[in-house]
């Protein structure tokens, strides 16, 4: 057992860096069905071949606005794309304002993600509306017009559903957003990312101890915001390949 | 919902079919819960809810029915408002139930990244309001629903009733307009705050209700047959073969990714509002009805079989097992999350469930029936005051 931890502990300092970091978040790995979806990026996928400048923008809710600029799944998606794409100037802009259903994100692209003219816009949403149980038709018909709206922009889209909790399932009734997301997924051919799926996943096996004692709280955020950005990472690599 | 009428013969069908419809309601309100694949909403586009409120629409109408033809307006309808004060005192129950749930959830989320999770906390903030709220049937958590809406269309039951017994189509017709125009113009009834509108709208979920209550009445005031009802009711059974046909891909479909959902693009979200009984699930459900009624008749076997008995219990015994059934919902879900979500956690906890729900029902017949059997009379005990 201990030789095993040492040619672990050998195997990270020998690796090159961006192996180093691949290993750190192999710990959070996922099933492939959870992060690949079918829709491609192409407009992305044309920027990554002729390695021009991406701007990614992230909209989002406080969740992506996370605890501070750097500790944020969006920083952390940054990270590794820059690791995946050396050659590349990639910059992922964090625009996570907190409260916010997906009808006030929508009002918010004009100001906040139009004008960086970015390649992807990965939207973030859900939570707010399931919590104040917002009109699940209302919630629907917003993804699908801010779907429309970037899209006429010439960026990709990619949505991201809620995080997973154990505790604020039992309270909040998120199925029915979950599934207008996943409809609306399906409706318009856009990549979902399934978060919610991913920090279930987690959970069960055993990965994050989502119920920690509160001085451990933002530790476990940290961690889970790098695992979230790395995936997010792989998923965006993946549909713009 | 109450007790069927004594004089016609008891229609074992209804008290089958509501016992059914009370186990898949459960089982639906548990989230992630795996054997919510295998109810009605396997092989129909509507759900379990459409048939609890018909149905519960029909018995009211054979109950109260017949109560307003033997003995009176006034003790049909105070016998109506004993049934909706139960019904109100168990949501304000379950109203309890919720609250503490939530405030242990609160404190568990109490984590910096879940800031926008606990606001479903912030009513805690404002308990008075919150409880005012509660009691006005103005603040209805996730999960608690149905029973307002039930509340709401027992209390508006009178006055169907009283159309009813005087022009026996009046109610429908009245109703299919009501439920035309809430669809037309999106018309609802808000909870806090004004954003916010009942999960299930009484505007349009009436009309179910009234839709049971008419061939309830007909039940008991002899309903003429539709002409052509030999060649409807084919049609109705094929149109139910087909929904179900279509559903079981889409089940399929969710179960395992590659399977090809059939008319899922067009049908789909015609599915999804239910709400305001989005007119296809309503369709749905009245093909399935039909059919059902075609299939199995009052006296088919499998209505008395041994088997059956525990179903009929609880279809019997509705209100309590409905309100139990909500109930345990909410508490298999905890256990669910906070011990473990296996599929055999799952399936135990639903199995637990359903034997608890029979087990109760089990009881309160016993219950009735001791009751109602005559005692010894006691000749030396001084008679008991009086409650």
């Amino acid at each position: 057992m201990r030789l095993f931890v040492i040619s672990i502990g050998l195997l990270a300092v020998m690796l090159p860096p961006a192996e180093r970091a691949a290993a750190e978040s192999a710990h959070c790995a996922v099933p492939r069905e959870i992060v690949e979806d079918e829709p491609r990026l192409a407009r992305l996928a044309a920027d990554f071949k002729s390695d021009r400048a991406v701007t990614i923008v992230v909209i989002g809710g406080a969740s992506t606005a996370g605890l501070g600029p750097e500790i944020s799944y969006p920083y952390f998606l940054e990270a590794a794309l820059r690791r995946h794409h050396p050659k590349q100037s990639i910059t992922v802009l964090n625009r996570g304002v907190g409260g916010q259903t997906a009808a006030q994100m929508a009002a918010r692209f004009a100001k906040d993600v139009f004008p960086a003219a970015p390649s992807l816009v990965v939207w973030e949403t859900g939570t707010v509306d399931a919590v104040r149980g917002e009109d699940t038709n209302a919630f629907a018909d917003a993804l699908t017009d801010g779907i429309a709206a970037v899209r006429q922009h010439n960026s990709g889209v990619m949505l991201m559903d809620m995080q997973f909790s154990p505790g604020a399932v039992s309270v909040i009734n998120f199925e029915p957003y979950l599934e207008a997301l996943y409809q609306a997924a399906a409706l318009e051919g856009v990549y979902l990312f399934q978060r919610f799926n991913m920090m279930k996943y987690w959970d069960e096996a055993g990965v994050f101890a989502f119920n920690v004692p509160r001085e451990k709280r933002a530790a476990v955020a940290r961690e889970v915001y790098e695992c979230l950005g790395e995936r997010l990472a792989d998923a965006i690599d993946y549909a713009a390949r | 919902m109450a007790d069927a009428p004594a004089r016609l013969p008891r229609d074992l069908r209804l008290d089958f079919f509501r016992g059914l419809s009370l186990f898949f309601i459960f089982i639906d309100h548990i989230p992630e819960n795996v054997l919510s694949y295998f109810t009605l909403r396997a092989i129909a586009f509507n759900d379990a809810a459409e048939v609890f409120i018909f149905i519960s629409g029909y018995t009211a109408a054979l109950v109260y029915g017949q109560s307003l033809r033997e003995r009176g307006a006034l003790l049909a309808v105070a016998q109506i408002y004993r049934r909706v004060w139960q019904l109100y005192v168990a949501h304000i129950f379950l109203f309890v139930i919720f609250t503490a749930e939530v405030s242990y959830a609160i404190v568990v989320l109490q984590n910096p990244m879940y800031s926008e999770e606990m606001r479903v906390g912030d009513f805690l903030q404002e308990p008075h309001l919150a409880i005012i709220r509660a009691l006005l049937l103005a603040f209805q958590p996730t999960f608690l629903d149905i029973l307002p809406l039930y509340i709401v269309l027992l209390a508006s039951f009178p006055l169907v009733l009283l159309l009813l017994a005087r022009q026996r189509y009046l109610p429908l017709l009245l109703s299919a307009i009501l439920y035309l125009l809430t669809l037309r113009y999106g018309w609802a009834l808000h909870t806090r705050p004004a954003h916010e509108a009942w999960y299930f709208n009484p505007l349009a979920w009436q009309f179910l209700f009234v839709i049971g209550a008419t061939a309830g009445y007909g039940r008991i005031a002899g309903a003429p047959r539709l002409p052509g009802h030999e060649w409807l009711g084919r049609a109705a059974t094929a149109a139910a073969a087909a929904i179900a046909l279509i559903s079981i891909t889409w089940t399929a479909h969710w179960i395992y990714d590659p399977f090809p959902p059939l008319f899922a693009k067009a049908l789909w979200s015609a599915t999804l509002d239910k709400t305001n009984l989005a007119p296809l699930r309503l369709f749905s459900f009245l093909m399935l009805a039909t059919a059902t009624t075609r299939i199995v008749r009052p006296d088919t076997a499998f209505l008395r079989a041994a088997w059956a008995r525990p179903v009929i219990l609880c279809g019997q015994q509705s209100l309590y097992i409905f309100c139990l059934g909500i109930l345990l919902s909410v508490l298999g879900h905890f256990l669910l999350v906070e011990v473990s979500g296996a599929i055999a956690t799952q399936i135990a906890i639903n199995l637990a469930g359903i034997g608890t729900m029979i087990g109760v029902a089990a009881l309160l017949d016993w219950f009735k029936r001791a009751s109602r059997r005559p005692g010894p009379r006691p000749s030396s005990i001084p008679a008991m005051p009086s409650e």
